[in-house]
Parts: C-alpha cells; structure tokens; sequence
C-alpha cells in the first residue's frame, strides 16, 4: 500500500502493517501467520489462519511513540524541537541530551547540548488551549538559536484539547521564515512506540529532502537506528560514499537522500523512509536480507553492487572481508561453544540479532521482540527477516512478542535460563535479567551487530560479560522481585491471570 | 499571558513559560516517590509512555539510581480515548492484584484521564471497600510538577491508608518530610543521614521514604508521632499542615538542611528544644560528631590553606538547583568555608506563597552574607544570569545539574553535579548533609577543583 505523503499525519503502522504487540508461539506459526497479511489469503500453508493478537488483562508501563519521534527530531543538527506538551513529556530530553553528547563525540561533530523547548503546558492551557503559548516559544526558539529547522512534537494533552499546531507553523512559518515540521506523534495514537519513527520520517520525506539536487552516482541512503558509521568500511571499497541517515542526522545528509542511487536500511522497523524515497523520488530501495551474519552479508553486498551497477569487485570484497574475520572468528566461536543465548530487541533488529547468535555457533531456543510487523512498507518479501531468519537457521520455539513487558519477560527467561542475554531497549530488559543472574550485553547502538565485523563486535562483547554472573548471581541471592509467588513461577508470558467470569 | 522574556538579570521568570532543559518531571512523575516508599507499587492510569519516562529521567539516569520500571500501567490507547478508560483500569487493578505483591498500592493518573473525565476514584474505591490496601491521587500531568505530586500522593496515603487516629502519641516519635525522593540525586543517603542524627539525639523517626525507611508500617504509624520535621524550604509544609489539622500533630519547619557541624550543631538543638528532648545526650552526641568532623577539617584545612597552591581555589559560587540543595549547599559554603554567593537560582517553581521566606533565608545565608535568589525554570534563562552576571576578581565554582556542563565551560569554573538531571554522577549511598555528608560534599567539590586545574 502507497504511503500518503500528502497528509501531515502519517498512519499508524497498526494501520498500514497490521502490526501486533502480544504473541506467544513458535516463530515460524508466527512467519506462516504473517504471511496472511501480505494478501496470500488461501494460498497460505497454514490454510489462511490469521494472525490473531494475543491479550492480557496486566500490562506495565511501556514507551511511547512521541519518545521516538522527540528523540530522532532532537538529534537532528540545527533544529530546535518544541514539544507542545506538559512539562513532563520533554522529561525524556535529560536522556537525549546525554545520547546526543555521544554521538557527537563519535561523529567528530561540535560537543553541544541539542536543543529542546517545552511549552510547558498547565492546566489554564487545558482550558483555553495553548496554541498562543506554542506560537509564543516557536518565536522564543528562533530568537535564542535561529535553527535552520523547528519541529514542533503533539502530545497527548494537545491532541485531546484539539490545538490546531498545523495552522500555527504554517503562520510562523511565513512569518519567520524558518522551516517548521510538526510530527504528530501522541502517545495514545498508536500502541507501540515504533510508529515514532513513521512520525519523524514522514517529516522529514515531506519536507527535508531536497527536490532540486543532482543524482550523485556513488552516494548511497543507509538508514540506521543510531551509532557509529560501520558502513563506509564495507562500502567504500564498492566505490560507494555512505549517507548515513537517522539515528543523529545532519540537514545536508537528509536534503540529500534524493541525490543518491540507492537506499538500505539497517531495520526495517525504519522502512517507511526508504520506501517513501522510493516512491517519491525515485530512489530504489535495496531489497535484500539484512546483513547480519556471513550469508546474508554476502548477499546484501551483492544485491547493493547489483543496484548500484558495481559488481566488479563485489567477489573479492566479501572474500577478503571473510578471510579478515576467520580467525577470531573461530576463536570466539571455540570460547562460545556450548553456551546458550537470547534475544531481546524491536522485531527486525531481534532477527538480526537472533542470526548472529547463531553464526557464532550459540544456541538460542527463546526470543522477546517488543513488537512484530507482518510486513515492511515496501511490501517485498526479501524484506521478511523473521521468514528469512526461521528458513536459514531454523525455528525459535519460544518467540514471544511483548512491549518490554517486565513481568512477561521474567516468565521467558525463567523458561529459557539463557546463559546471557542481549536486548536494546535496555531500562526494564537488562535490568530485569541482572537482577535475575544473567549476564547482559546491552546493545546501546544498534549498528555493533552489522556486517562481518559485527559477529566480531558482538562475539566479543558477549565474552566480556560472561564473567559477571557472580556479581549479578550475588544480587540476584539477595534481592526479589515484587510479584506473587506463582507469578515468579511461572513460565508462561501468557499464562491466564484472571479466570474466565 | 505575561511577556515570555525578561532582560534584566534579577527578578524570577514569569509562571508556566516554556521550558528549556527539563529539571523536574510532570506531577504523574511523583510515582517515584511511591516507588521510593518500600513495599509500595504505583498502578498508573495514563499514555503508553508517561511512566516509563518518568521514571528512566528521575531515576534511570538521574545519578543512575537505577532503572528497572515494572509500574503497572493501562497503557492509554485511541479507544480509551474515545470511550474512556474506566473499564481498562479496573481490569488492570484485579490482574494487579493477583499477579503483584505490595503492602501498598497508589493508583496515579496522567493527563489523559483527566482530560476525558474518567471516574477513577469510584474504581479505586471498590477496591479498598472490598480491604484492598490501595488509594488514588489525582496527578494529571498538566496540574503541576513531581514537587506538587509528591504531596498529592503523600495527601493521599495519610487520608485513605494512614485512616483516623486520636490515640496516644509516641512522645519522642517525628514524622520527617525533606527531599524528593529520586529527584535529588543524593536523596537515599541524605535521609539515612538525616535519620541517623536524629536518632543520635534521641528521636524515633519516620523518614518515609528510601532504603532507611520500613516502608508502609512507617506510613501507618505516621499518626502516632508527636510531631512533623519540614526539613526543607516549602515542600512538605502542606502536607505539614494537613497533619496539624488532622491529628494535632504540631510542626517545625527548619528551610535548610543543615550540613556541616555548625549548622547541623544548631539544626539538632532546635529540633530537641521543639520536641522538649533532655539537653545532655543532645550535647553528648553533638560532641562526638564534632570530634570526628573537625578531626577532618584540620587535615584539609592544609589544602585550603594552600600546601599545594598551585590549584584556583574557588572564590564564588553559583548554584543552579532544586530551592532545597540550593539553600542547604549555599548555606554550607558562606558559612563554612567562607564562599562569596553569585548567582543563585531555585528551579523548581515553589509556590507564590512560599517565595518570600525562601528569599529571606538567602538573604540571610552566614552572618553578613546576602544573596538574592532567582526562581528560574527555564536553563536558557537562568544561564543568560550567571553569563551576564560580575566574576571580577574571583574564581566561581558552579554547583547545578548536567545541563550546566556548557554553562560551567564557558565561564571556567569547575561543576559539581547537585541537581537533576545529574548524569556525569554515579550515586549510590552518598551523602552530602548533616556532619558526614558534610565531608563527601567537600572531597567531591575540591577533586573537582583540582581536576579543573590539572586535566585539561
């Protein structure tokens, strides 16, 4: 289905992917399942069953859409982000500011605390509607700094009360002559926190990419989740200059996306940029697994050398890159021998990850994805990792779909007794397997497990943890959990809670 | 609405403008003052994301207290929106119920119900008529801050778990309220300070809060106490004044936390007088305090005096923080080691009624130390104040949050993290009041120093 740029609202990806947030199964019922959704209807193996969303009447705290959106927005050089909300949505810009302070440093970009305001909305607001306040501060926002772009993020609050922000940045907009997005992104929009990044992507395929530059024929859009840029090692050799996008961009890089031969994104949870350059600019879309593990890597180089009409060398860049890696490959793969893992991470960044656990010869028989998406955007079925994970390396039998679900997550780790985890997201997930004695390798920037040094990276990140299970099996002796008895029993992510009336 | 700027460099920022560089959270963000209770679980009623982002800014990387949120949550969504909420709460609460183990749960909402109109507190009230030990505080996030919340849940707790008293009271029994819990990154060890010195002169103490405290039992026993401590300069006096009206509790309200022998010496007589204590164990446990702490002030003594004088020793001190630790600490350095105040900024929007007292306890600081304070929430502003303000002749030090990392570079001085967010500090224990808290405040500040003047 196109995606209507048109619109300032982007759809939900409940809407546009049919994705789901509770299940619990195999994950190859949960790859036949899906199936359904990209129209197969009765040709499906598994006679056209649905996918049919798991409930539970306790649910916990999660995360929000507009966190996304908020965050990505901030991270974007020379904006200012006004977050039209009460004061305790713009809480999240502590940890923004810490995450920006970072990348800075890794991208050799000037250390400087990203700018944020918050309208600070009170309860007279609520009342009265706060739009004089939101045109108050976006004036406020370009005295202080002169951004070359402000975005201005919704919130629950403003989006109950009705403010009109559209009207607003378009009138501020003639009359400061700075651009102004608004990324409509209220948290009750949308059930899972993913739909942040449609929210800002939408954003910017409206209005940061350039419609006037020329065709660079060695730039290549990768779009990525955030971290350092581990692409221009294995591009460059192809001939291809990387533009990295999200995760922290600058305006250049993003006005340029049009200007490129070809885009890839390192998740397809962020699919919905590439498939709107595709569609709307006329830049192809990489269709390809995504290159985690050796096969796979193998297979995305040579789907990107086929796009980008460079195959020439193609042969002897995954040649070289794999005899690179052999040998501490081999060592890591020997030190790892034996033990078991799971994965815990946003649908098809977990299956990534889920392939190079298996490529370094670990065991993993249980996975938590904080969501599923039964399709991509693109709608291409090379874009199906959960498909391409449980056909290439086998099935999963404990897949689990949950929202970073704390107490379902303890009754998948007790199923599993995994000898480390690895999970982003990592407030309640690293946490929660701490305190439970498992060693935990928490994946901050998501790149780390990319490409063939990404089973490096990975590898030896896990074997650095491993020896901190007697500190965590210590805490673990000496601190509990506030849930019932039978709950810290169970096993079950889904097992009943309250009996049928 | 009021003009959003002000360009002079006195005088506060005008009420509810915008914001730049959060410092507190919303007043659903007081969750983690149930948290900080032990033994009792917020069940929140509110958008997928309120708590979690509360919770991960005032706790997860404020000083890294830790970050595992298992907060129960209806996780707000278009159909509760559009048909209310109600129904999905009370679902939440009877799976809560069997699946969590608390002595106490406080049922919170966020902005979304209150702006929808749910009936919350006629869901929660089924409940605690059928001996679930559970309340509801309204904390919509539009209504206020985590300061205001905090007393809203505090209100909440005494009126529908604490019930009605008017048995004896425990004669040497105090009801503490001080710090906000996880906000002040140095609350945990704070407050086991607090209770120790309290102890040390005789009292029995409900502290409330934190590992030092025993959790709800405290909370049941808060009628019993012969009096409330308002350990800070406003929060707290609400509730203060509550419990006057409900158990004839009276209350002494001392604006600073003390930390240094001389004002803890001087904190710990008051508080003895008000509760008629016997002055010779007061005087022991005074003595032996002083011992130790000056015992350590004459060995440092030798560093300020200059052993190793290569080092810019501080001369004045800009303080950007919460109105409590602003005070306390500014307090501490005019008075203890002789610092000239700079710029002083609360940022926590205490209340209009509150504000004179709080200026006229900075305006007294030492015996001849004036100093004025500003009520600034907005980081933009208050740092257009310590920019444009005098340092002729002096070296400042800056006492404040991460966001004065900038602020601390452009003016060279040294930045000791106080406030929230403090995400350059990882605390566990540590304290900086009363008479041991006294001596980390004074290693932290001066390895700043020196660092300041040897890295970099």
């Amino acid at each position: 289905m196109a995606l209507n740029l048109k619109v300032p609202q982007a759809e939900t990806r409940e809407q546009r992917l049919g994705t789901i947030i509770q299940w619990d199964g195999a994950a190859s019922q949960l790859a036949r399942d899906s199936a359904f959704t990209h129209g197969c209807q009765k040709g499906c193996d598994n006679g056209g069953r649905r996918l049919c969303e798991a409930s539970t009447p306790f649910s916990q705290a999660s995360m929000c859409a507009e966190q996304i959106a908020v965050t990505n927005a901030t991270i974007i050089q020379e904006s200012v982000v006004i977050q039209h909300s009460p004061i305790g949505c713009a809480a999240s810009q502590t940890f923004t500011c810490r995450y920006y302070r970072d990348l800075a440093e890794r991208r050799g970009w000037k250390l400087e605390d990203p700018k944020a305001i918050c309208t600070n909305l009170i309860e007279q607001d609520m009342v009265f509607g706060g739009i004089r306040k939101l045109e108050e501060t976006i004036r406020e926002a370009w005295e202080r700094h002169h951004p070359k772009v402000i975005f201005i993020a919704a919130s629950c609050a403003s989006g109950i009360i009705g403010d009109d922000i559209e009207s607003a940045a378009r009138s501020l907009e003639a009359e400061l002559g700075v651009v102004i997005v608004p990324l409509y992104c209220e948290g009750f929009r949308s059930k899972h926190w993913s739909s942040g990044w449609d929210v800002i992507e939408h954003g910017i395929l409206r209005r940061l990419v350039s419609r006037e530059g020329k065709k660079q024929p060695d730039l290549i859009n990768v779009i990525h989740l955030g971290g350092p840029d581990v692409f221009s090692p294995l591009l460059a050799p192809l001939g291809l200059k990387t533009n990295l996008v999200m995760g922290g961009s600058t305006l250049d890089t993003l006005a340029q996306m049009s200007e490129a031969q070809a885009t890839v994104t390192m998740c397809f949870v962020l699919s919905y940029l590439a498939t709107g350059l595709e569609q709307d600019y006329g830049v192809p879309e990489v269709k390809a697994p995504l290159p985690y593990g050796l096969a796979d890597t193998d297979r995305w180089l040579r789907e990107i050398a086929s796009v980008t009409g460079r195959q020439g060398n193609v042969e002897a860049v995954i040649a070289a890159e794999r005899e690179r890696i052999a040998p501490e490959l081999e060592r890591i793969r020997k030190a790892l021998a034996g033990k078991k893992g799971f994965v815990a991470a946003g649908a098809a960044f977990a299956h990534g990850l889920l392939v190079v656990l298996r490529e370094l010869g670990v065991e993993v028989d249980s996975a938590f994805s904080y969501h599923h998406d039964p399709a991509s955007d693109s709608g291409d079925p090379t874009q199906d990792t959960l498909s391409n994970l449980v056909d290439g390396w086998g099935d999963i039998p404990n897949y689990t779909v949950s929202p970073d679900q704390h107490f379902q997550a303890h009754a998948a780790l007790q199923r599993s007794k995994p000898d480390f985890v690895v999970c982003r997201h990592s407030g309640t997930f690293a946490s929660l397997a701490a305190r439970m004695g498992i060693p935990v390798l928490p994946i901050f920037y998501s790149n780390d497990g990319i490409g063939y040094q990404g089973l490096i990276t990975i590898g030896r990140a896990i074997l650095r943890v491993l020896p901190r299970r007697r500190f965590y099996e210590d805490v673990s002796a000496h601190s509990r959990f506030p849930y019932q008895k039978w709950w810290l029993e169970e096993t079950d992510p889904f097992a009943p809670i309250i009996e049928p009336a | 609405m009021p003009p959003l700027k002000n360009t002079s460099l006195t005088g506060d920022c005008p009420h509810s403008g915008p914001i730049e560089q959060v410092r507190y959270g919303c007043t659903l963000g007081a969750l983690a003052s149930v948290i900080a209770i032990p033994g009792a679980v917020p069940i929140t009623h509110c958008g997928p994301g309120c708590a979690t982002k509360q919770f991960h800014a005032l706790s997860g990387i404020n000083a890294y207290q830790g970050g595992e949120c298992y907060v129960p949550s209806t996780n707000m969504g278009n159909r509760e929106v559009i048909f209310g909420g109600a129904d999905r709460l009370d679902e939440l609460i009877a799976a809560t119920l069997r699946v969590m183990e608390a002595d106490l749960f406080v049922v919170q909402t966020g902005c979304i119900p209150g702006l929808i109109g749910d009936d919350v507190e006629s869901v929660v009230n089924r409940y605690r008529r059928r001996g679930a030990p559970i309340v509801f505080a309204d904390t919509a996030g539009y209504r206020g801050n985590n300061f205001t919340g905090h007393e809203t849940i505090a209100r909440a707790i005494i009126d529908q778990h604490a019930r009605d008293y008017d048995g004896p009271k425990h004669e040497r029994l105090v009801n503490v309220w001080s710090l906000l819990p996880y906000q002040n990154p140095f609350w945990r060890g704070d407050l086991a300070e607090i209770r120790r010195i309290l102890e040390g002169i005789g009292l029995e103490v409900n502290i409330l809060f934190g590992p030092a405290s025993d959790g709800v039992s405290e909370w049941k026993a808060i009628p019993r106490a012969k009096f409330n401590l308002v350990l800070s300069p406003w929060l707290g006096l609400e509730t203060a004044r509550h419990l006057e009206t409900k158990y004839g509790q009276p209350f002494l309200h001392v604006p600073a936390i003390p930390i240094g022998a001389r004002l803890t010496g001087r904190f710990l007589r008051d508080v003895a007088s008000f509760a008629g204590l016997p002055p010779e164990p007061v005087e022991a446990f005074i003595a032996r305090e002083e011992r130790d702490y000056y015992l350590y002030l004459r060995d440092f003594s030798a560093f300020y005096a200059g052993c190793t004088s290569q080092y810019r020793l501080p001369s004045q001190f800009v303080i950007i923080g919460e109105s409590a630790y602003t005070l306390a600490v500014a307090r501490f350095l005019a008075d203890q080691l002789g610092l000239l105040p700079g710029v002083q900024i609360a940022t926590e929007n205490p209340p209009d009624t509150e504000r004179d007292s709080i200026r006229a306890q900075f305006a007294n600081l030492a015996e001849g130390v004036h100093a004025d304070i500003a009520f600034i929430e907005d980081g933009f502003e208050a740092h257009r104040r310590v920019i444009e303000s005098d340092f002729t002749g002096h070296y400042p030090v800056v006492f404040g949050s991460t966001w004065e990392g900038e602020l601390a570079k452009r003016i060279g001085a040294p930045l000791i993290e106080i406030a929230h967010p403090a995400t350059d500090e990882v605390v566990l224990s540590r304290s900086y009041v009363g008479y041991r808290g006294a001596l980390q405040l004074l290693e932290r500040t001066y390895t700043a120093v020196v660092r300041e003047s040897t890295v970099g």
